[in-house]
């Protein structure tokens, strides 16, 4: 595919750009806006950062909202590995029927699920609370594990595991020292796509969220009736994180083959 | 070996109880009304009678499905154009632009969806056409990436065989690229009109409450008006329209192909 | 030598899909054993099994008095091998080799002193600490025969190990591992599809085809002396003829007979001989057991493959009748068109359709740009017996040419002593269409619409000469014969003689050249 590409192109590309950055660029500004104005920049100022520092729903939301991705990210990756390597060893039947089950919550749109979900727990006169919300976000993110992993698990060398069978290992010890290495990138891969599935949730939340158990998603949804600009605030620190570890997970590698490379020279 | 399969079981039970039974839930409320319990169970379509009696409701439903319709072509209309030009970067551009693309992604799209607000209202443009912008800009780049997948994966042989065996820089695109690059607009078309019908928050952000769709409905009759056999008829006959337009667009790429493969 | 491992009666099925018919095989200390066969022929099941990663359906495998079949892989004494190495991609090259004692808790001076004898035995020194995946083929087969020997097995399996490397390095590889079996002593199972690799480093070749044995020998035996049709042709290049056993040390093909030193069959039993390219010798005309006719010589390096043939196929001969074009201008329209008379069969008649008339004729239509125009009329009735008929073609501006359809009794030979049919029919064609052809033996094939096929089961026979001799470029009209023949005996000879195509020699070999086997089943 690769071929020259013209100016018309490339500025378009560059328009597409801007369209994504634009609003994400306005918010890091109007963050540091003076005044209450979401329209006009009157000066710079820390004050909405020091509101919302200062302001405990928001910081409860944060807390609620990390909390919340580390426990179910944590969960799904196990359950989801360990399901993901028992159905490359099940019968082609049972693998087919995980498969569409898991599509359920995927093809769905969020907001059956979520119903589904709601009316299960109360149902089951469960009263929702951040564990119910807890629950929900690992049952929705197990499926995107098992799919990340299944890939590295089908273009696994077969005769590895035999290889360490054959080299004196138990099956569990085959698992632990060869199957779960090789398989690593899919795992990290599908942890990734958890955490960032529970932590930018809001609709599976909304439903399943018990009394005055508010995640960051809930508490903006909540509050934008009224002009609020510690909201920017609290978009712009959203801002500042995504981008410091999305390029310390994209250069980190980089440098690291480097060096690798330097050694071998 | 064999012995590892026995790993499964406990997600079959999981899955069972967290996915199979609050869909079955979702049904069992949608074929009753209120005030039944399990006990005194009774089989109603008095719900989906209901929905299309009334005008407003399919007036509702026909809203969002023209909204999700009209975003899926505007992004392909514009996704596809970008996922081309990104095709034909060098290769480190390429994997530079999917970065830039994915980047906004990973931060949550209710905060992305506020931005907007101030944006556009500054400009001032109205109810509807912020929420187009909305909608847009959140479904957009899983077009793009999609289509872009597609693209890149075509042997760059292919393409010099066609021009090997004639055909000029258009004829290449309409009889090789496009018609193997399909897959990819499936696909995400499946991305962007599946959440496209079912978003409410887009509309309540930026449409300021006056535009109604199908999600908005399904949250106001769980959360405010408390009538979950009503909420759960309109959510089931939402996943329903759903399920038919992927299995009907799946139709379309699978005969496109083969139609290819003559 | 002691007996290591006895395999009994092993039996394997796949959702009732039989790979392993019931296989024995008893296999000895310190012997280099090769499984041979194509692939689907049961050899890895069979090594599986003995590995320990598949269970046999039925039967037992007895290592040292003691039935293993049940015992799993990590509890025997035996490591594996594999086709594509399976080399842990995540460790280096010492911790690959170490894996396996370092499993068993040796202490770790004693794994770094037996990793260490390793790499040397297999020439790694240096290379410990590298990464595998960026190892060459050669160098990644090395570290896998050494992650396996390290553990000190009593049999040591190899799964095809070598058909992942390029040729010099195969043949490299096969004597460096026949002395590191010499080296450490113990027994290798070694698996192949390779006739050439079991001969070069076997002590025991055993072939195999759908799940059965078919021959267990050394490889002289396999090769001098194979079990059957099937083992022949497996194993080196031959010449296989099916012949009939007149009586012990007589045996007869093509209406002769030969004296052979075989023995034991019936009288006037069927037979497959076997004689070895490399056993017939060339000698001039009339002096040897039998004569022929050179057909091909291929230059091999060492020597020449020729082809000879011995006795002719089946033929027929046709007329093809050269005629003046025949284009018809149309020149209001600006077009012309042209077709050809043919020749068909009457039991064809029945089926015919307008395209097929159409390519009969190789009727076309074009217009002064040289473009082609479609033909729209296609007119003519024909009944279904023997005579000639018109036919008219035409196109939308009214141009139009008409010729004979001749329809003809069917025009077959039959061969009796072959059991081949042929049959062919004359033609028309004008010179320029023959001097256009680019590939003519392929064009007469289809003009003349000729087919063979075998009396004995109707499979189609491949016309393999068209003989002609008029010369294509310099065509003018008239009548010229060409022939269509099938392929008749032939035998491959090895000969460092050089020797020329179209040559008539004789052929001449020992008695103890002819190897005769019983027809399989």
């Amino acid at each position: 595919m690769e071929q020259k590409t013209k100016l018309h192109e490339k500025i378009f590309l560059g328009l597409i750009m801007l369209f994504f950055y634009l609003p994400i660029i306005y918010v890091v500004i109007f963050s540091f806006n003076s005044s209450k104005s979401l329209s006009t920049f009157t000066g710079f100022s820390l004050q909405w950062y020091e509101k919302m520092f200062a302001n405990r729903t928001i910081m409860e939301s944060i807390w609620y909202t990390v909390s919340c991705a580390v426990i179910a990210t944590v969960v799904s990756t196990i359950v989801g590995t360990v399901t993901a390597i028992g159905l490359s060893k099940s019968s082609k039947a049972l693998r087919e029927a995980i498969n569409q089950v898991n599509n359920l919550p995927m093809l769905n749109p969020d907001i059956v699920t979520a119903i589904g979900f709601m009316l299960f727990f109360t149902s089951l006169r469960i009263k929702t609370s951040f564990t119910t919300m807890v629950l929900a976000h690992i049952a929705f993110c197990i499926p995107y594990v098992i799919l990340s992993v299944m890939p590295k698990l089908r273009t696994l060398d077969p005769n590895l595991a035999e290889a360490a069978l054959d080299l004196g290992c138990t099956p569990l010890q085959a698992l632990w020292k060869v199957i779960i290495p090789q398989i690593m990138p899919g795992i990290i891969s599908g942890a990734l796509v958890a955490f960032s599935m529970s932590f930018d949730d809001f609709v599976i939340s909304l439903f399943t969220t018990g009394p005055g158990v508010n995640n960051i998603s809930i508490y903006v949804y909540a509050n934008v009736k009224r002009v609020n600009p510690t909201i920017n605030a609290l978009s712009a620190i959203i801002v500042y994180v995504v981008t410091i570890v999305l390029i310390l997970v994209n250069v980190i590698p980089m440098i690291r083959e480097r060096k690798l490379k330097k050694n071998e020279n | 070996m064999k012995s590892f399969s026995k790993m499964v079981y406990p997600y079959v039970v999981w899955a069972a109880v967290m996915i199979v039974v609050p869909m079955l839930m979702i049904v069992l409320y949608a074929c009753t009304v209120k005030g039944n319990s399990v006990l005194t169970f009774q089989f109603t379509f008095d719900n989906f009678i209901r929905f299309f009696s009334d005008p407003v409701f399919p007036g509702v439903l026909w809203r969002s499905l023209k909204l999700a319709v009209i975003t899926t072509l505007i992004c392909i209309a514009v996704g596809y154009p970008t996922a081309y030009v990104m095709a034909k970067l060098k290769p480190n551009s390429q994997a530079v632009a999917v970065l830039l693309i994915t980047l906004p992604m990973w931060i949550n799209m209710l905060v992305r969806t506020y931005a907007w607000r101030g944006i556009l209202s500054y400009i001032g443009m109205s109810g509807e056409a912020k929420v187009y912008v909305g909608m847009i800009y959140n479904f957009l780049p899983f077009m793009i990436l999609q289509i872009y997948t597609s693209l890149s994966k075509i042997d760059p042989n292919l393409i010099t065989a066609a021009h090997d065996l004639g055909a000029n820089n258009t004829e290449t695109f309409k009889r090789v690229i496009l018609p193997l690059s399909l897959s990819g607009v499936v696909s995400g078309i499946t991305l962007v009109f599946l959440p496209a019908v079912s978003s409410f928050f887009i509309p309540k952000l930026l449409g300021g409450g006056q535009y109604v769709l199908i999600g908005n409905l399904i949250e106001d009759y769980f959360i405010s008006t408390g009538d979950w056999n009503f909420g759960s008829a309109i959510s089931l006959i939402m996943a329903l329209i759903i399920l038919v337009s992927m299995y009907v667009t799946r139709k379309i790429d699978r005969y496109t192909a083969q139609e290819e493969d003559d | 030598m002691k007996k290591l491992i006895e395999v009994k009666n092993v039996v394997k099925t796949f959702d009732s899909q039989v790979v392993l018919k019931g296989i024995s095989l008893d296999i000895y200390e310190n012997e280099f054993v090769t499984l041979l066969g194509p692939s689907g022929c049961g050899k890895t099941t069979l090594l599986r099994i003995i590995a320990g990663f598949l269970d046999p359906t039925e039967g037992h495998v007895i290592m040292d008095g003691e039935d293993i079949a049940r015992i799993p892989a990590y509890k025997r004494d035996v490591n594996t091998v594999f086709q594509h190495y399976a080399l842990f991609p995540h460790l280096d090259v010492y911790d690959n080799i170490a894996f396996g004692l370092k499993i068993k808790k040796q202490p770790k001076d004693i794994i770094d002193q037996k990793v260490m004898r390793m790499i040397s035995l297999v020439g790694l020194e240096g290379f410990e600490h590298r990464d595998v995946t960026s190892m060459s083929g050669g160098q990644q087969q090395r570290v896998a025969i050494a992650r396996a020997l390290v553990n000190e097995p009593r049999v040591l399996l190899l799964d095809e190990s070598l058909s992942a490397l390029d040729k010099n390095l195969r043949k490299e590889m096969q004597l460096e591992l026949k002395e590191i079996q010499r080296e450490v002593g113990i027994t290798f199972i070694f698996v192949t599809h390779d006739q050439e690799e079991a001969l070069t480093m076997s002590d025991k070749i055993v072939i195999m085809k759908d799940g059965e044995i078919e021959q267990i020998g050394t490889p002289a035996q396999v090769y001098n002396e194979p079990a059957n049709e099937y083992c022949a042709r497996f194993i080196g290049d031959s010449n296989i003829i099916d012949g009939i056993m007149k009586k012990d040390r007589l045996v007869s093909f093509d209406d002769a007979d030969y004296e052979c030193v075989d023995y034991g069959f019936e009288e006037n039993e069927e037979v497959d001989i076997m004689i070895r390219p490399e056993d017939v010798d060339i000698v001039p005309r009339n002096r040897g057991l039998l004569n022929g006719e050179v057909k091909s010589v291929l230059f091999k390096g060492v020597h020449y493959e020729v082809m000879v043939e011995t006795s002719s196929g089946t033929s027929k001969t046709v007329t093809m009748h050269v005629t003046k074009s025949r284009d018809v201008e149309n020149a209001e329209a600006h077009e012309k068109i042209s077709a050809s008379s043919f020749y068909m069969d009457l039991e064809d008649v029945e089926s015919l359709t307008d395209s097929e008339v159409i390519a009969r004729a190789n009727a076309q239509a074009w217009d002064d740009k040289d473009e082609f125009v479609s033909l729209t009329k296609v007119a003519y009735s024909l009944k279904p017996e023997v005579g000639t008929y018109p036919c008219t073609f035409g196109t939308d501006a009214g141009t139009e040419i008409t010729v004979n359809i001749n329809v003809v009794k069917p025009q077959v030979i039959k061969d009796e002593s072959n059991e081949e049919v042929i049959q062919a029919f004359d033609f028309y064609k004008t010179a320029e269409e023959i001097k256009e052809s680019v590939a003519l033996d392929t064009d007469l094939i289809r003009w003349a619409d000729a087919y063979a096929w075998s009396t004995e089961d109707e499979s189609r026979v491949e016309i393999w000469d068209v003989k002609y001799d008029f010369d294509d470029e310099n065509i003018s009209e008239g009548d010229y014969p060409v022939t269509f023949s099938t392929q008749g005996r032939e035998i491959k000879v090895e000969t460092t003689d050089a020797i020329e195509e179209g040559q008539r020699i004789g052929l001449k070999w020992n008695p103890e050249d002819i190897h005769v086997m019983r027809k399989s089943r």
